[in-house]
Parts: C-alpha cells; structure tokens; sequence
C-alpha cells in the first residue's frame, strides 16, 4: 500500500502541472481595469561602478591634483524615484521626484529634487494646459537633441534616462484633418527665468517664449520650433522624422543659434569671448533587421562646440597649472580649469562633430527579455572614441537587469584620451514598484 | 444539343449566386470581431517553455479602419507607456524618454511572439486583399495578400467559423510561404452591445519554439472617439480616455 501511495505521490507530483500545462486556462482579473483618480508608483536602482583611471588625462588631474587615487576607484550608486497623481474631471496634478544617492571616495551624497510637478487642465481631447515644472524632450534624435531648446542637455551615454524639467507653462492644441496632412498641433510655451525659478538656465529676470508646431505630413513627423527672450540667444530649429520602409526609419533636427556667444581660452590662457550664429544639426537613420537587430547611426554636429583648437588650449592650460601646483603648490589655475570645466569645457559633447552607432540584438538565441548591445561612439575631429558593450535582461517582471562597461581610446589632447578614466564597468538593478 | 446548351447556361447563372464573395466575407469577420470603434481591456501573456509568464495589461482604443491605440497599465515597469498607430506609422512613448519614437510593425513592444502589428491590429480588409476562398464543411479558408510590402506578413490563411464568421485560426506567412507564427482564436463570448467574439487569441511560432503568447479581451464596447485622440501630442494623456 505504502508503495501505492509513492507511486501515485510522484506522478502527481509531476503529472499534475502537465496536465494543468494541457489544458491550460487563462484568467483576467477584471479588477486591474479599474480606474482610481488617484496613482502611485516608483522606481529603485542599485548601481555599484568600477572606474578604471587615467592618471596622466587632463581631467584626473583637475579632480584628483590634491588627492591621487590607485588604478581604480569604486562607487556606489543608488537612486528613487516616485511619481504620483490625482485627476477629478478635467484637473489633474502630477509629481516625480529624484533622490540620487552617492558613496564614493570623498564621501557620501544625496540630492533630492522634483523632476515633474505640475497641474494640467485638460478642457477637451484637442486641448490642454500644464503648469509647473515639466520636460517637454523637443526632438528626433536619439543621442542629441539640438532643438531641445526648454530641455536640459541630455547624456548621450545612457539617453533614455529620465530627466529633470524646467518650470513653464504650456499648452497642446491638436488638429486632426483628412488629406496628407493627418496632424497639426501646436505647443506654445512660457519660460520664466528669474531668481529660484529656472535661474541656471541663463539670464535672471526675463520671461522667455518658445514654440513647437507639430506636423503629420505625407506620413512624415515634421516641428518648427524656436525659443526667443533674453536669457539666451534666439534660438529656431525643425526636425523631421519618417519610415522610408516598416523597419528603415530616417530622422534629423536642424538648430540656428543667433548672436551665440562663447567663452575660449586663447593659446596663452587668457580667456575671450566670441559672438557668432552657430548652426547644429543631425541626421540619423534607425534600422530593424528580420533577426531583430536595431541599429541606430547618427551624425551630430555641434555648431555651439568647441574646435580641436581650443579643446587643446584647455588642456594645455590644465597641464599648466598642474605644473604649478606641482613646483609651487598654487592650485589657482587649476581651480579655474575646474570652473571652467562645469561651465563647458567639461560637459558630454563639448566639440564639434560626433559619430554614434549603437547596435542592439532582441532576444538572441530565443532567450526572451535579453538584449545585448554595443555602442560607439566617436569625436570624428580628433579621432578619440569610445565603446559601451551592454547586457540587458528584463525577464524578471518590474526588474531590469543591466551589466555595462565602457572603454575610451583617443591619443593625448584628444576629448576621450583626456578624460579621467581609461574605462568603468557597470551594474545596474532597477525594481519599478 | 438544346439540353447541353441549357445546362451549360444553368450553370453560368447558378455560379456567381453560389460563389462566395471573399471581400465581404473578410468585412463580416473584421465586423464581427469588433466595432468599427470601440475600446477594449487586454491581458497579454508571454509563456516560456520552463512555464515562467511575464503578463502586460493594455487599454486599446480603435477609430475607424487605420486608427488604434494602447496604454499600458501593467506591470509597474510599462504603465504609461503608449502605442499609437495610424496605417502604416506606428509610435512607442515612454514616459521616461518622454516623447513618442518612430517603430516598426514587426518589432515588438512587449517581447514574445505577438508582434506591434499584431498589438496594433488594423481591420483585416484595410491591409489585406481576399486572393480566394475554399469552402470547408464548417469553415471558409480564406486566403490574404498584402495589399502593401509595409504590412507585417505578405500571406495570411484565415480560417473562419462558417456560421460565426468568426476567425478560428490564422497563419501568418512570408512571401516564400514560410509560416511565421499561427494565431488560435478561442473561447467565444458575449461581451454585450452585440458583441460576440472570441476572448482569447493563442499564438505559437516555429521562430520562438517552446514559447507561446496570449491575449485575452475583457470590457469590449463600441465607442466613439475624436480624431485628435490618434495623434502623438496626445500619447501622453491616453489615461484620461479611461
């Protein structure tokens, strides 16, 4: 009898779930469709960093003249981020906010900050009003936006990173009509700029205006955007995005900067200022094989980036006061390169004219939610490049799983053989909750 | 002679009234599977051969034969998101990014082997044309041409319940008649307003062996919705819809 129960033990043990396998039903629990006026939600993210230093590059130098490091330098990571709402009629309120924490070699960090916080007034589906702090992420591009003009700059080493707005008030009027042209709409918007409101955007005590008109033609996505007030120069830009065939997209912006004005350092280190129009744009395709590889290319030129020339004026001016600190112990110079960095020269993308192709492999192997990539990207003026080897896996539902590293390669004043590390290897879990 | 002719003519008239029309015949089955427009609640489950399920849940909304988008309302990781397609342009937004991306019909959004076409299903007359129809004992097999190269799959066999109109199963071929994936539509029932249809769509591919994919309808209702609402300005608002 014992024996009986064993037997009947182990094959219900393992004939059960196949026969549930066969005859499998599927449930939707009609209570997720409900809708609350209410929303909460967030995201953690746990992200420990390898940093592999250049010791001779110009910008250990700035960071680390008073303070050397090994061969590495490790970092941990962590950020929050929660979001919520509220809607009653045709009101809604919406908040994000962002705490990055920071433990590294000079201590720890944190910074909490609102990304979003606006009211919205939506008194029909063509029309509504948002007011508060808001992204608005103008543009085609994947890695760059130059016609991003009420944004924050992007990174175009991780651009799909969430990102924090400015206080504005804005509209969306939306048309839709039969014919070749399918949409129209139009988002004028008010930026203010004035002390503890958008201050570090450029010029206190003005009220800027910009635009976006939005146009679905012939099956194209075209914008005609400007920004005009006197924080910054005027600013007026169009961009276009459209699928030549269902797997081959083509995209591009195009921004004219009037009056831009720039500050360089001459070949003696004395600092100047140029006034100019500058002209950026880019162009871009994406492309989708049969075997899910996407493969994203875009040229970027930079028409507000600094020349070879005084990209190599900067550094010879950070080896400069490197050279002073060292005889002297006066780190003045290099107090100023520093300041100077934070004011552009150290900025992603500071030069002129970028080449980025990222490829992207969907599921290889029929391994499902894993996605393999590679990303270069390089300083076509100088040469310098880097590369992003990148392992994605979001199997795990709410979890994403990222192991990434990076290596730069450029000679000696050149914007990636210059820059503080050699290479970093990443780890990044993210949890949405 | 007489006799011959007779029959020979009998037959000429006798055949245009017995032949089925496949045109009209495609237009009952996309009526009947839904509204012209309407929204609807899905569930879409992924399954892997080890049994493991990653499940979405969407709210769709569909205007007219070329309009239809979807908001993700689960799990935690999508909600926000938004699909819109008008023809052949389909976007994906994403919160994060923050503003719509141009994608492709045979990407797919949620990983799996339903692919955005078949998230962002059109009217099947409005891509495909009716080559012929063969009549079964309690089917029509239909079979569909692209009517464009941008469609997702050039060859569709569509199988369809002879007295539902409804579709029971569907192959989706390339060109070369290479099968990419069969559909099961399973399960009919009433959703009410006169809608009755099957609420699961089963789907394998000899692409993806092992894995299997599921849709499953709930809250299907004619409703009508403004033009405006099929734009990219309005991705980021589809919650309001609801």
């Amino acid at each position: 009898m014992k024996r009986l129960w064993v037997i009947f033990l182990f094959f219900a043990f393992w004939m059960v779930p196949a026969l549930a396998g066969a005859e499998e039903s599927y449930s939707f629990d009609l209570a997720e469709t409900d809708k609350k006026p209410y929303h909460f939600g967030g995201y953690v993210e746990f992200k420990p960093i390898l940093f592999g230093l250049d010791r001779d590059s110009a910008f250990y130098k700035i960071r680390f003249y008073d303070d050397p490091q090994g061969q590495t330098l490790s970092e941990i990571n962590g950020r929050m981020q929660l979001e919520g709402s509220y809607e009653k009629d045709i009101f809604r309120i919406y908040a994000k906010t962002n705490t990055d924490l920071k433990s590294s070699y000079s201590g720890e960090s944190e910074r909490t900050t609102f990304y979003e916080l606006y009211g919205s007034v939506k008194p029909s589906s063509n029309l509504k009003f948002d007011v508060g702090k808001k992204t608005l992420r103008w543009g085609k591009g994947y890695a760059w936006n130059p016609v991003a003009f009420v944004d924050r700059p992007k990174d175009p080493d991780d651009p799909e990173l969430a990102m924090e707005g400015y206080i504005i008030a804005t509209a969306d009027y939306i048309k839709s009509m039969d014919g070749p042209l399918k949409t129209f709409s139009f988002t004028p918007v008010l930026f203010p700029v004035y002390d503890h409101v958008n201050d570090s955007f450029g010029n206190k005590n003005k009220l800027n205006i910009a635009g976006r008109f939005y146009f679905l033609l012939y099956d194209t996505d075209i914008d005609l955007l400007f920004m005009t007030g006197e924080s910054r120069s005027d600013r007026y830009g169009a961009d276009f995005s459209r699928n030549i065939t269902t797997n081959f997209e083509i995209h591009g912006e195009f921004a004219y900067i009037r009056n831009f004005r720039e500050n360089t350092l001459d070949a003696n280190g004395n600092m100047t200022s140029r006034e100019a129009d500058a002209r950026s744009y880019l162009i871009g395709v994406r492309h989708l094989t049969t075997f899910d590889l996407t493969t994203i290319v875009e040229y970027y030129h930079n028409g507000t980036g600094f020349s070879g020339d005084d990209m190599k004026n900067y550094y010879a001016f950070i080896e400069r006061g490197y050279d002073t600190y060292q005889t002297t112990g006066n780190a003045t110079i290099l107090g100023k390169a520093r300041q100077m960095a934070e004011s552009g020269y150290g900025r992603s993308s500071a030069m002129a004219d970028y080449l980025y192709v990222r490829f992207s492999q969907k599921e290889p192997f029929d391994i499902l939610y894993f996605t393999p990539s590679f990303t270069w990207m390089m300083n076509t003026e100088d040469k310098s490049w880097s590369i992003t080897p990148e392992l994605l896996y979001t199997g795990i539902t709410n979890l994403d799983l990222r192991l990434r590293t990076g290596f730069l390669f450029g000679d000696g004043n050149s914007e990636f053989g210059e820059k503080q590390n050699d290479y970093r290897v990443e780890f990044r879990a993210g949890y949405y909750f | 002679m007489l006799k011959i002719i007779m029959v020979f003519l009998s037959l000429l008239i006798a055949l245009p009234v017995y032949a089925v029309d496949g045109k009209a015949l495609l237009e009952q089955v996309d009526r009947n599977l839904s509204p012209e427009s309407y929204e609807s609640y899905r569930k879409l489950i992924n399954i892997e051969p080890d049994g493991r399920k990653k499940e979405f849940t969407l709210f769709t909304v569909k205007k007219g034969v070329d309009k239809v988008a979807s908001l993700f309302l689960a799990p935690a990781s999508e909600n926000g998101r938004s699909t819109l397609r008008l023809g052949d342009n389909m976007w994906l937004y994403i919160p994060n990014i923050g503003k719509p991306i141009r994608i492709t019909s045979l990407q797919s959004v949620v990983g799996g082997v339903f692919n955005n076409a078949d998230i962002l299903q059109l009217d099947y007359t409005a891509e495909y044309d009716v080559e012929k129809v063969e009549e079964k004992e309690s089917e029509y097999l239909l079979y569909l041409k692209a009517k464009t190269k941008t469609v997702a799959y050039d060859k569709i066999k569509l199988w369809a319940d002879k007295d539902k109109k409804l579709p029971t199963k569907i192959e989706c071929l390339t060109e070369a008649n290479m099968l990419i994936k069969t559909l099961y539509f399973k399960d009919v029932k009433d959703f009410g307003g006169g809608i009755v249809r099957p609420a699961v769509i089963e789907t394998d591919s000899p692409l993806y062996k092992g894995y299997k994919s599921v849709i499953i309808l709930a809250k299907v209702k004619k409703k009508t919705f403004k033009d405006e609402v099929f734009t990219l300005t309005f991705m980021p608002n589809m919650e309001s819809l609801r």
